[in-house]
């Protein structure tokens, strides 16, 4: 809903991350909202600027000669519109957190620090592995931004709260920049020993602030007091020690939050205003981020040192060379993926040789797979609620360690460079081979890359936000129809009959291991009917008809009758044929005549 | 004399510089004659050896000092004792703080008119740094471990850093390259090939080489480097290898770009990149024109927005 006072505004939005400074303005453009015109310049906070304001200026003001407008004055931002900033400078926010039981109270700590955009750097419980002292250790040496210290629910554990609050007091951590500075402290755990913990981590070591409890009873978790502390100290006590943040923070209309956060804002308002279940992958240059949306409930994950650039070595060495290459449609040694690997890690190419592409593509598939098997850890059900009913209830209970699952995932997302500076098709092709949908799913790419820009307009003007992300900044690829389930290759996997609202209607059977494509326009949509063949289920049970309504896409109706889990063909001349299938949009005559 | 080039434990170039063209990566250092100031600390407070103009070698040690050790050991005093946690403080007979010997008693309790008696004892030599009431455990440090800085660059002692260590400058070629393993090394010199793109075999290798800094040219086999650290080469400068030599040579793969601290007695710097490609042929002369003379090279890398780049410094 519009709040009344951003009626007539407009909206100078920044976001700020290690290289790039990028600014974009939002104003009323023929009556409604839109994007008015977006500029980037270099990032300032490193040496010889050392004031990130410079880059904010330089980016401001070529926007401002783009669109006829002056949108810096001397003090700073013009006050005609309402300035609004994100930042993932300085590798991001850096944080400890620590819980009673590491499956409980400290794994709702980790949801909320990476909810808030934070990279976590340890986490810590009385049920840890390590002895104490390796702790104190490992706190020290870490040196986080921030400190978020749950456990407990409110009315239980005492002791071990406050053992653990002595801990952190024993650490006597320095933060990771500027060691004369108090390392804030935020205390989300069992709130009648508010007082007792406070006391402990006093005013002299850190700047502790008390929340409401992110678990106050093992079966509900409360994550929204301790993101917003995080929100408030980032902005209080760790940004602003930055290079001209101070500055920065004084023209900000609201609070800066961390990048990360302000994306996970917009991906979240996108799927409940939707009412869908999301699965949205970031692939960054040296961090794969993982968000998910399952009813209603929100998740981000983070895979730091897994990325292109620097993480690409990471990856190579986690996922093994070889996981990398079954994803490549060419032949290539061993040795030439290896040296391309190492030649993306050290010299950071800004143009790429197509087997750099190859290579690079076949890497964020590994990234994306090993994100989300992270992720499946964190998006799941709370633990420590006891489970009771019936015997197949509790088989259920014990199979669904997770709420992401493919079948029931509607949407698809990709971020970051490598889905934006590619074809349709590849991007496509990326979000396919990593996530593997099953059922019907919409594939989509962030293709303007603002979606912390319009996550930070959420809070001021959320129809707008959701509007031009859902208009101007996706990128509707197509919709996947994808079988689980096995098969003998060739054989009869399904067949597909597609009724556009025109009245046209396609008709096509597709085989087991096969990739196609039906045409559906990105604003067309069509009435789909799928009878897959007994043992595979495209989410109506095993051989069940499915019928439902489909949207287009670039690349239209993906028929994905490859299987799941997905084995990627051994033969390179396979996988070419699979990309090729997804660059040819079918057009209705040859599909007329390829159903016949 | 073109320009200088200062750093914290690295060199980071600043003043005139003639950068090397698009064959290499734009950012890489490329000065014939140059100033080279590097600032060289301990890594905590100590002493310094050295005075402002003082000449130093590669070897002089210019800072000493300590650093925590970072062995600590749990010693359950309560269990040890056979007491509540809560009553280990009464047995007590050191504080925190207190300077303890490996076998030294730390806590006594006696029992049933002294019959029976138990003892804890300091497992090392060092210092109790914490004792937990709660718990009834104490944490006991080692001894500080002593910690010094060398010169790394002959020169002269440009300035002291209270109580860390000193700026060192000296007039010097200065490249750098684009990946490196190993450390700090300092040697002669020697050139094992005739052209840039001529790739260096394990039959270019030589006892003579042992002790030197080796220039090679487009590319190092693996057996190359495997009898090249055999001979006791301090360091291969080169424009390429294989990623998957490395990996075998290391026995690891590198993974994130962090390096400098290997295992290896050999430094390694890639000029170009991974891959056959020949040395940029500025680089290879310059290297060439100064075999015989000493150079000052370490191969710590990262990969970062803070980027570190291998370096290589031929004092002039």
């Amino acid at each position: 809903m519009m709040d009344s006072e951003s009626k007539n505004e407009s909206y100078l939005i920044v976001d700020i991350d290690d290289l790039v400074t990028k600014a974009i303005l939002i104003d009323r453009i023929n009556g409604s909202f839109g994007i008015r015109g977006v500029s980037e310049a270099s990032t300032t906070v490193d040496s010889p600027d050392l004031d990130v304001t410079i880059g904010i200026r330089k980016a401001a003001e070529d926007l401002g000669r783009k669109v006829g407008r002056e949108l810096w004055g001397v003090k700073g931002p013009s006050r005609d519109n309402r300035f609004l900033c994100s930042s993932s400078t300085g590798g991001s926010l850096y944080m400890m957190v620590a819980g009673v039981i590491s499956m409980i109270s400290a794994e709702s700590a980790q949801r909320a620090a990476l909810g808030a955009g934070a990279l976590l750097v340890d986490v810590f419980s009385k049920d840890d592995a390590r002895p104490e002292f390796k702790m104190v250790e490992q706190m020290r040496s870490l040196k986080p931004d921030m400190f978020l210290l749950a456990g407990g629910t409110d009315g239980g554990a005492v002791q071990q709260v406050l053992e653990l609050a002595h801990l952190i007091r024993t650490a006597d951590i320095k933060p990771r920049f500027g060691s004369e500075f108090q390392l804030p402290i935020i205390y989300a755990g069992n709130i009648e020993i508010r007082e007792g913990v406070l006391d402990i981590l006093s005013k002299e070591k850190y700047a502790t602030t008390a929340v409401d409890n992110v678990r106050p009873i093992i079966e509900k978790e409360n994550l929204g007091p301790a993101k917003e502390a995080i929100y408030d100290l980032f902005m209080e006590h760790v940004i602003i020690h930055s290079p001209g943040f101070k500055k920065l923070v004084s023209w900000v209309d609201r609070p800066l939050l961390p990048t990360q956060a302000a994306v996970g804002k917009i991906l979240y308002a996108y799927a409940m205003e939707r009412q869908v279940n999301m699965l949205a992958v970031d692939v960054g240059g040296a961090t794969t981020d993982v968000y998910s949306v399952y009813n209603g409930v929100f998740n981000r994950s983070l895979n730091a040192d897994i990325g292109l650039t620097y993480g690409i070595s990471q990856i190579m060495k986690e996922a093994g060379v070889q996981n990398i290459m079954r994803w490549i449609p060419k032949d290539m040694s061993q040795k030439e993926v290896r040296n391309i690997v190492g030649n993306l890690m050290v010299l950071q190419p800004t143009s790429l040789t197509s087997d750099e592409i190859l290579v690079q593509q076949a890497a964020a598939k590994e990234a994306i797979r090993m994100g989300v098997e992270n992720h499946k850890k964190l998006a799941s059900r709370l633990k420590g609620i006891s489970v009771k009913g019936t015997l197949d209830r509790l088989f259920e209970q014990v199979l669904e360690s997770t709420y992401l699952n493919m079948m029931k995932t509607q949407v698809i997302i990709g971020r970051g460079k490598v889905f934006t500076q590619c074809q349709t098709a590849e991007a496509s092709m990326l979000l396919l081979d990593s996530l593997q949908p099953e059922g019907v799913t919409e594939m989509m790419i962030d293709k303007l890359s603002l979606a912390p820009h319009l996550g930070m307009l959420l809070d001021a003007n959320p129809e707008t936000a959701l509007q031009i992300f859902s208009k101007e900044c996706l990128q509707r690829l197509g919709t996947c129809v994808g079988l689980s389930g096995k098969s003998g290759l060739e054989e009869e996997a399904m067949k597909v009959q597609m009724t556009k609202d025109d009245g046209t209607v396609l008709e096509m059977t597709v085989p087991f291991g096969e990739l196609t494509t039906l045409s559906l326009g990105s604003d067309e949509k069509a009435k789909l009917h799928v009878k897959p063949r007994k043992g595979l289920d495209i989410g109506k049970g095993n051989g069940k008809e499915l019928i439902t309504e489909v949207v287009g896409g670039e690349i239209g109706l993906v028929l994905d009758a490859r299987g799941r889990p997905l084995v990627p063909s051994a033969k390179k001349e396979v996988l070419e044929k699979w990309l090729e299938a997804l660059k040819q949009r079918q057009e209705a005559p040859s599909l007329a005549q390829r159903s016949g | 004399m073109a320009g200088s080039v200062e750093a914290e434990t690295r060199s980071a170039l600043f003043g005139s510089k003639e950068w090397v063209e698009m064959s290499r990566l734009e950012e890489l250092a490329f000065e014939k004659d140059t100033l080279v100031r590097k600032v060289r600390r301990i890594p905590a407070l100590g002493e310094v050896l050295v005075g402002v103009g003082d000449l130093v070698e590669p070897e002089t040690v210019l800072a000493k000092g300590t650093v925590w050790n970072p062995d600590v050991r749990e010693v359950r005093i309560n269990e040890e004792l056979r007491v509540f946690p809560e009553e280990v403080k009464k047995y007590l007979l050191k504080e925190e703080g207190d300077e303890v010997k490996e076998g030294e008693v730390i806590a006594i309790h006696r029992s049933f008119f002294s019959r029976f008696t138990r003892v804890c004892r300091s497992p090392i030599d060092g210092t109790i740094e914490v004792f937990s009431n709660t718990s009834g455990r104490a944490l006991i440090r080692g001894k500080p471990i002593p910690v010094d800085v060398k010169a790394h660059i002959p020169g002269r002692v440009l300035e002291v850093i209270p109580n860390q260590g000193a700026v060192i400058e000296t007039r010097a070629a200065f490249v750098q390259g684009v990946f490196g393993v190993g450390g700090e090394t300092v040697g002669e010199l020697v050139t094992a090939v005739d052209s840039p793109d001529e790739v260096f075999t394990a039959e270019a290798v030589s006892k003579e080489q042992g002790g030197k800094i080796v220039v090679g040219g487009s590319f190092i086999t693996l057996e190359a480097l495997r009898k090249l650290a055999a001979t006791a080469a301090k360091a291969i400068i080169v424009g390429g290898m294989d990623e998957e030599d490395l990996t075998n040579f290391l026995g690891h793969e590198i993974g994130l770009g962090i390096t400098g601290q290997e295992k290896t007695s050999l430094t390694l710097i890639i000029t170009e990149g991974f891959g056959v490609h020949p040395m940029d042929e500025r680089v290879f002369n310059l290297l060439k024109s100064h075999e015989r003379r000493q150079a000052c090279v370490d191969g710590s890398t990262q990969i970062r927005t803070r980027m570190l780049r291998p370096e290589i410094i031929i004092p002039l």
